[in-house]
């Protein structure tokens, strides 16, 4: 490894003073002069035509400065795709969920503007709703928008290779249906968002976002005003995990009502309000149908996959395409076919999440537990002979670089001493592996790539202009590392601008695992320029040649002579008295295949590189109550190469709560006829700090040639394998393979109590 | 509504308000005097972002009336640093990469510090206790524990 001064060290990040003493401003906290506060009045209905609304009565009270409505809109729809412009963020025609925006109020304070939302008289035609995605594309389904029949919102297909020949070459075959509820990002900070335009009609907003270049754009569209008038700033936000990443209706909204008002204005949403009208996670219903031959390996696999897409798109083409990419990248198969639909249902719209697909990620690891069972293979050689290894293409095309799957798998296992425990654990005491691959990066187009510019002060202190957002991983930090090592200077001596759409150059968001890829690396590049202007002077004053300097700790000398250096600041002025400038510019963009497209053409190089990881969990069911209590937990993880292990073990650690401990034992949503019943922090359970278990996290580095440093990413791939792993531990301490997730303590009671029923009246079998 | 007295020290400072009967605690610190370090992440007493420390207890300010805090002292995360000097919890959550997003930060900072007040060598489990009235979802929790744990240790057990 080379001698780095900040990379690969273990460093406290930057942003974490200011959220550790209260001076970290996050969007509720802002406050500007004449401020209204903005209210969202939404639908009641799962499905209604707007007949009229009528806010005369609203109007009339005071303090009351705004009511909009679909009416002061441009009417213009909003989709991430050409293809899937479906939604208008106040709608014109009809709602499609309960919780959709339909008017919204700007008033002097919240009591005002909430009586005003009393007094909007909204006249619906109730029209049926359908609330299943198996209903909603059943011949005769009442459709949600007219130019979707069936209410397919998303048809995926791929098939690579011939399945029916590869299942007639199989030595076993098995097919199962595996199901999750839909889930919730539940991140600390609920949306929030303050606009105003200034004097030139220029907007300026602050909002949770991961990613302002991608709120910026629709918000230009769908305001008609150019570009370089909207202002997304910097803000400290509250977590994300895929739910912050499009145009939010509350950004239009917030943004009409300043305009109209000519005030700044806030609108801050409640809990209920950020779990219903953002985005969920999908629910999912999958069918797997796997083939193998006699030592396990699969040789074809068949996959359809019904996702539950609520009222509109969102992101819907890759929503419904990401679960099988992490599939296709984690696992070989000869041949495969996947049929992914996103369907249209009376309820909130969809998003990707950190755990996105967990019944297919955690279907096709389950299935392989139960093939191996049938054949008399552990799971370790049935993931062994079936993990990805570098140097191969995945079935769609893409090239795997960098590929230590194999190495996490055996790293965890060893760790948590599989092999002395998997088969001769007491009963009702399991141990399980999941196994996942996440994407580095998507193909996005003229939104692929990030540019940064560095400029130096005569006093040696650095200025770091990039887009890339910090939704709270740790991005600052990692732009910041990057800076003082390329530049050969302090941490302390980096500041930076960044995620404001005013003054930095368009950068991919914080979206697809990217930010150290691809914004990461542009800041790299940026440096290396400023460097080598450094350098050309130095040169002259250490009589070297450039190639032989290194700039560190505030100094630049030869290498091997740091004793005989001279300070930075000089050179830099050194430079600047020569009539030149001390600042540089540079981008990154990952080598994808632009012709790869997400429905028309799912074949090419998906992105610059993929992670990989292993889980394995221990747990103990109580018979009695179907609880389920976590032993302890090992991840390992392909991350490339670990830029700060600190921050790297925050990712793993806060993956396994969300993706094992939240996602496969306690969250998921309940509905009653469109109504999201458990909303709130007290009715949907995330993990606390007494349900944890003790945590092992091994890093593992690949290096991958195009990430910087090596770096891939870390923020998923875990989360992922922990769902897997969860999912696979009780179902190896119960003796029953679980299919519906979350695995709740009804469902592992109803499943111990069947399993008993069938081992004392065993079906019979001419049945 | 009619205003009522509130008198009130936070963070040492004595404040003479008048409030309607109606508002919370947390309204009154982030609205009135913009003391935004405490949070409303879901505004029901769940999640813990709002915690302050009323005479040296946490409480959910979220579902604290500010006439309840009459009379007493409020210690917010803003009054934990003295002057530049940071609390030993706020140095070791930032030196334990305790932090991520920052949002439950300030309710995890107050309810750890109203613990260590009261018991200044809590066991591990007792951390743990404190701290599961609150929500975190990034963190996982871990490197939040072992941030108390080291203040309880002492300086000598760094990583």
């Amino acid at each position: 490894m080379p001698d780095y001064a900040y990379i690969g060290k273990s460093m406290p990040r930057v942003d974490s003073r200011a959220k550790s003493t209260g001076e970290a401003l996050f969007t509720a906290d802002l406050k500007l002069p004449r401020m209204l506060i903005g209210k969202i009045l939404r639908s009641p209905h799962p499905h209604a035509r707007i007949l009229n609304i009528d806010a005369s009565e609203a109007l009339r009270i005071p303090g009351v400065k705004a009511v909009i409505t679909g009416a002061d809109t441009l009417g213009k729809k909003w989709g991430v795709f050409g293809y899937t412009q479906d939604q208008q963020f106040l709608p014109t025609d009809k709602v499609r969920f309960i919780g959709e925006e339909v008017a919204a109020v700007a008033a002097v304070n919240e009591d005002v503007a909430l009586e005003a939302m009393g007094r909007i008289r909204v006249e619906y035609e109730v029209l049926e709703p359908v609330f299943d995605p198996m209903e909603a594309i059943a011949p005769g389904a009442p459709l949600l928008h007219d130019n979707f029949p069936q209410n397919i919102n998303i048809h995926v297909p791929i098939h690579v290779g011939d399945v029916e020949e590869g299942f007639a070459k199989s030595y076993y075959i098995q097919e199962d249906t595996f199901t999750a509820a839909e889930d919730s990002y539940f991140q600390a900070e609920p949306y929030a968002v303050l606009a105003r335009f200034d004097m030139n009609e220029n907007l300026e907003i602050w909002m949770p976002n991961a990613g302002p270049h991608m709120k910026a754009k629709p918000l230009s569209n769908a305001l008609g005003i150019p570009l370089n008038k909207v202002r997304v700033r910097k803000i400290t936000i509250g977590g994300a995990f895929g739910g912050r990443s499009e145009i939010s209706p509350a950004d239009f909204i917030c943004a009409l009502l300043a305009r109209k008002t000519r005030r700044p204005v806030k609108i801050v949403y409640t809990r209920e309000e950020n779990s219903i009208s953002t985005r969920q996670g999908h629910a999912l219903i999958t069918t797997i149908k796997t083939g193998v031959n006699r030592e396990g390996r699969v040789i074809s696999r068949d996959v359809t996959c019904y996702m539950d897409g609520g009222g509109y798109s969102s992101t819907g083409p890759i929503a419904t395409s990401v679960p099988f990419l992490c599939m296709e990248q984690a696992y070989k198969m000869e041949h495969v076919r996947y049929n992914g639909y996103r369907i249209y249902t009376n309820k909130p719209p969809r998003g990707m999440i950190r755990i996105h697909g967990r019944a297919f990620a955690c279907g096709v690891d389950t299935q392989l537990d139960m093939i191996g069972e049938h054949l008399g293979i552990d799971p370790i050689r049935m993931r062994m002979i079936n993990a990805r290894e570098p140097g191969e293409y995945t079935n769609t095309g893409s090239y795997v670089a960098s590929c230590a799957m194999q190495e996490t798998i055996v790293k965890a296992t060893e760790r948590a001493n599989w092999k002395e425990k998997y088969g001769k654990l007491p009963p009702f005491r399991g141990i399980g592996i999941g196994c996942n691959s996440v994407q580095t990066g998507f193909p996005m187009g003229i939104r692929g790539g990030s540019e940064a510019i560095i400029k130096f002060n005569e006093d040696g202190g650095a200025t770091v202009i990039s887009g890339v957002v910090d939704n709270g991983q740790g991005n600052d930090h990692m732009l910041v590392q990057i800076a003082a090592e390329e530049l050969g200077i302090r941490p302390e001596d980096v500041q930076l601008v960044t995620a404001d759409t005013e003054v930095t150059p368009s950068d991919p968001g914080a979206y697809s695992q990217v930010s150290t890829f691809i914004g990461g690396h542009a800041v790299k590049n940026a440096a290396a320029k400023v460097r080598e202007q450094l350098f050309e002077v130095a040169s002259e004053l250490l009589e070297a040649d450039p190639a032989d300097l290194v700039a560190r700790d505030r100094q630049i000398y030869v290498k091997g002579c740091p004793e005989a250096g001279i300070p930075l600041k000089k050179v830099i002025r050194k430079v600047l008295a020569r009539g030149k400038a001390v600042s540089g510019e540079g981008d990154y963009w990952p080598k994808v295949d632009p012709k790869r497209e997400w429905i028309s053409n799912p074949h090419g190089q998906m992105c610059g590189a993929f992670s990989f990881g292993t889980t394995v969990a221990e747990v103990e069911v109580d018979p009695e109550t179907g609880q389920v209590r976590v032993l302890e937990v090992t991840v390992a993880q392909d991350v490339g190469f670990a830029l700060n292990p600190l921050v790297l073990e925050g990712q793993f650690q806060g993956s396994v709560a969300m993706g094992g401990q939240g996602g496969i034992l306690t969250e998921g949503h309940t509905w009653d006829a469109g109504f999201t019943m458990n909303p709130t922090q007290l009715e949907y359970k995330v993990p606390l700090a007494c349900d944890m278990p003790k945590i092992n996290s091994i890093i593992v580095e690949s290096n991958d040639p195009e990430g910087p440093y090596g770096a891939k990413e870390s923020g998923m791939s875990i989360a992922m394998s922990a769902a897997q792993a969860y999912a696979a531990a009780i179902s190896n301490a119960i003796g029953v393979y679980m299919t519906d997730l979350p695995i709740t303590p009804d469902k592992i009671l109803k499943a111990i109590q069947d399993k008993k029923r069938n081992e004392e009246n065993p079906p019979d079998a001419d049945n | 509504m009619n205003r009522l007295p509130l008198e009130i020290i936070i963070n040492g400072e004595p404040y003479s308000l008048t409030v309607e009967p109606n508002r919370t605690l947390l309204e009154v610190l982030r609205d009135d005097l913009d003391l935004t370090g405490a949070k409303e992440g879901c505004g029901e007493g769940v999640c813990g972002s709002c915690t302050v420390l009323l005479d040296g207890n946490p409480v959910r300010s979220c579902l604290t009336l500010a006439l309840e805090a009459n009379g007493s002292h409020v210690t917010t995360v803003e009054g934990l640093a003295d002057g530049g000097e940071l609390d030993p919890l706020q140095q070791s959550f930032i030196d334990h990469g305790a932090v991520q997003c920052g949002f439950c930060t300030s309710g995890m900072l107050m309810t750890s510090k109203g613990l260590l007040l009261r018991k200044p060598h809590p066991e591990k489990k007792e951390i743990i206790a404190a701290l599961s009235g609150h929500t975190c979802r990034c963190t996982g929790y871990t490197k939040i524990i072992e941030a108390v744990e080291a203040v309880v240790d002492g300086p000598k057990k760094e990583r």
